[in-house]
């Protein structure tokens, strides 16, 4: 990548504290990703992985405690890199005992109001997101018309309720809903799932943000729905040409959609490289987590010859007690004698294979 | 808002009406057949000491032109009520009507500011503890409001009076309107700071708006109205503010009321409770009739309201 990444998250440490266990739950551990301009990184992976969260933790919408406890978001807007969580030193002590973080201080309140401090200007305005299940996603009691409205007066300069209004529905008719400006005036629960999310949608980008995040925007919606939504995000992409974070389990929509992706799983990136090659490169250049994954989903080869699918073996991992070494190992179905030692007790680092392909595993260490 | 979204609510309300109407009478047959059981009767309060004999009570009754089955007494009180004639007190002969609003004004001052009174304490303390959760000033503040709601009001009522009126001298003795005392209208304050912080309603609110602004704060679209940098408050006002304190309201004005007929004797205030105190005693027929269906009216009005803000915020219900 030669010119700075839009988005640039370092080692993003998301936990929360599970009060019947007794114990952290990390959700994301130790993250790293780039977004450049104008590009679509597509983060797979099962549930639990992460996506979601890392996603929240950029939007500053963790809630739970402690959330968020170390890291750096990097966000440039206008020349200006910004990180979004600044001062979090200033607000979280990590007491850390043979490399493990044993207990967290923070100051909640003083955390949350440097977080609105420092999102309020990035929120909405630079950063749009949209959600899953849009139908819960949306105000049931406000029009869906002036939910887009509020947006658009609180982030672009038509300020004014009618040019709001016009504006709104130009950005419905934008994601494709039909007789828009008889939408405008609809509540949320008069429409379908689809509208909604197209709804969702529309307002993430009234806002004409320089970032959309998509968190799993075809989950919870019918079949054939879903293939629409995917198709507006495409045409969407290659109009507006909008740098794009997309959230989602499905590898077809990410496959459909995404120039690069990043795959995690329990909680860390595995593999991040460019889609052509993750997706559809051969299995012997893949993170042995991506080929699983990828072989665990039906193709049409699958379909014809009747042959049976590949689940990945072994459970999703356990994120309170990680182990030492590879995440993966437990279920790794291409461990080595040669590597295996290593397997079990050091995690690799992510090593880029080719250029702008980087994989974390002792597979690719010479 | 189009017209179209004031048909539901036009709707509401003429439902609402016409259960009100079918309650008043269902209100007034049950207090008549109370009255007409409990002992003691108005006539003979009238002829007290004068050793009545059955002819003198029967003249009376005449006199009053009251016939004597109860039904047709009844029949009688509900056809002159049909038409605005609430009859005349036995005590006072003052027209019943008049009265009854006339007090009853005074009434909804002490319950409308003791509400007032009740929502101010009560809903900063529950929107502070509903997004703080439980800490160092929401938890001790919370348990004050279960504490003061635990007083009872004829209770705070007379250690009020003692502190404020008897001890320091703060506030003027006899009720405002009488009173030609500069401050007399402190003296309004008084009543309605007790009933507002004693009729228990303080905990409720407090309870109640937490858990329900606490729940949907949770919302997902709570969460993208924070997305979209909106004010989370805009957002989460209709379904955890506006709903859940109607409800209240409209669930506690009964106990409101009640609690009004112990301020208002402790406080000499000229309301409905106090009016009704002594029509009981003196078996004021009219009068108790009067103040049950006033009462009453008072009731359907808060759950009126309560059903036109549910109607009128929640775009599902106006479908049904």
């Amino acid at each position: 990548m030669t010119s700075t990444p839009l988005l640039n998250i370092e080692g993003l440490r998301t936990y929360f504290y599970s009060r019947s266990k007794q114990a952290f739950i990390r959700s994301v551990d130790n993250v790293s990703l780039a977004i450049a301009r104008g590009e679509t990184l597509g983060v797979v992976g099962e549930s639990g992985s992460g996506k979601s969260v890392t996603a929240l933790s950029v939007m500053g919408l963790i809630t739970a405690a402690p959330g968020v406890i170390s890291g750096r978001i990097e966000f440039t807007s206008g020349g200006v890199a910004r990180n979004l969580l600044e001062n979090l030193d200033r607000y979280v002590q990590l007491t850390e005992e043979h490399g493990r973080i044993m207990g967290v201080a923070k100051d909640a309140a003083g955390w949350r109001k440097n977080a609105e401090h420092l999102l309020g200007r990035v929120r909405g305005k630079e950063i749009g997101m949209i959600f899953q299940n849009p139908k819960a996603a949306l105000n049931p009691f406000t029009t869906v018309g002036k939910q887009i409205a509020e947006v658009v007066q609180l982030h672009t300069s038509h300020k004014g309720v009618g040019e709001a209004r016009e504006r709104a529905i130009h950005w419905l008719e934008r994601v494709k809903i039909d007789s828009p400006r008889l939408r405008y005036d609809n509540h949320p629960f008069g429409l379908s799932g689809g509208m909604c999310q197209r709804a969702m949608i529309a307002m993430a980008l009234s806002s004409e943000p320089s970032l959309l995040i998509a968190d799993e925007p075809t989950t919870g919606l019918d079949a054939t729905i879903q293939s629409k939504i995917v198709d507006l995000l495409a045409e969407l992409k290659q109009d507006i040409g909008i740098t794009t974070m997309l959230i989602s389990h499905d590898i077809s929509v990410i496959k459909r959609l995404s120039d690069r992706v990043a795959v995690m799983y329990g909680g860390t990136v595995v593999e991040n490289g460019p889609a052509a090659e993750i997706l559809a490169g051969d299995a012997a250049s893949r993170h042995p987590y991506t080929a699983a994954l990828l072989a665990s989903i039906p193709n049409e080869t699958h379909v014809r010859e009747k042959t049976p699918l590949l689940a990945i073996e072994g459970e999703v991992l356990d994120t309170i007690n990680t182990p030492a070494g590879c995440r993966f190992y437990a279920r790794c179905n291409r461990v080595t004698d040669k590597i295996r030692q290593q397997c079990e007790r050091c995690e690799p680092d992510l090593r880029e294979i080719e250029p702008g392909h980087r994989v974390r595993c002792w597979l690719y260490f010479d | 808002m189009k017209l179209a979204s004031y048909r539901p609510i036009a709707l509401v309300l003429a439902r609402e009406l016409l259960i009100t109407g079918l309650l008043l009478f269902g209100v007034s047959l049950v207090v008549f057949t109370i009255l007409y059981l409990a002992p003691g009767d108005p006539f003979s309060l009238l002829l007290e000491g004068q050793m009545p004999t059955e002819e003198a009570r029967a003249g009376i009754r005449e006199a009053m032109g009251v016939p004597k089955a109860w039904y047709a007494q009844y029949l009688s009180w509900l056809g002159h009520m049909l038409r605005g004639d609430f009859g005349t007190s036995v005590r006072t002969g003052l027209p019943v009507l008049a009265e009854t609003l006339r007090v009853g004004f005074n009434t909804l001052v002490l319950t409308l500011g003791s509400m007032l009174v009740t929502l101010l304490i009560a809903v900063p303390i529950a929107l502070y503890a509903a997004v703080r959760g439980t800490n160092w000033l929401s938890w001790p503040l919370t348990m004050l409001a279960y504490l003061v709601s635990a007083l009872p009001v004829f209770w705070l009522g007379y250690i009020v009076l003692y502190v404020f009126m008897h001890k320091f001298g703060l506030f003027p003795l006899a009720f405002g309107f009488a009173s030609s005392q500069k401050l007399s209208w402190l003296y309004f304050l008084l009543p309605v700071l007790v009933l507002g912080v004693g009729s228990g309603t303080i905990s409720e609110v407090v309870r109640y708006l937490r858990e329900e602004m606490g729940r949907v704060m949770e919302e997902d679209y709570i969460r993208t109205a924070r997305a979209k940098g909106a004010s989370v408050w805009r957002h989460a006002f209709k379904e955890g503010f506006l709903i859940p304190v109607t409800e209240i309201i409209a669930a506690k004005i009964p106990f409101i009321l009640g609690g009004a007929v112990i301020v208002e004797q402790v406080f000499n205030w000229p309301g409905m409770g106090r009016m009704a105190w002594q029509a009981a005693q003196d078996r004021d027929f009219p009068v108790i009739m009067g103040i049950a269906i006033l009462a009453a009216v008072f009731v359907r009005c808060g759950t009126l309201l309560q059903r036109v803000v549910y109607v009128a915020v929640n775009p599902r219900a106006s479908k049904e």
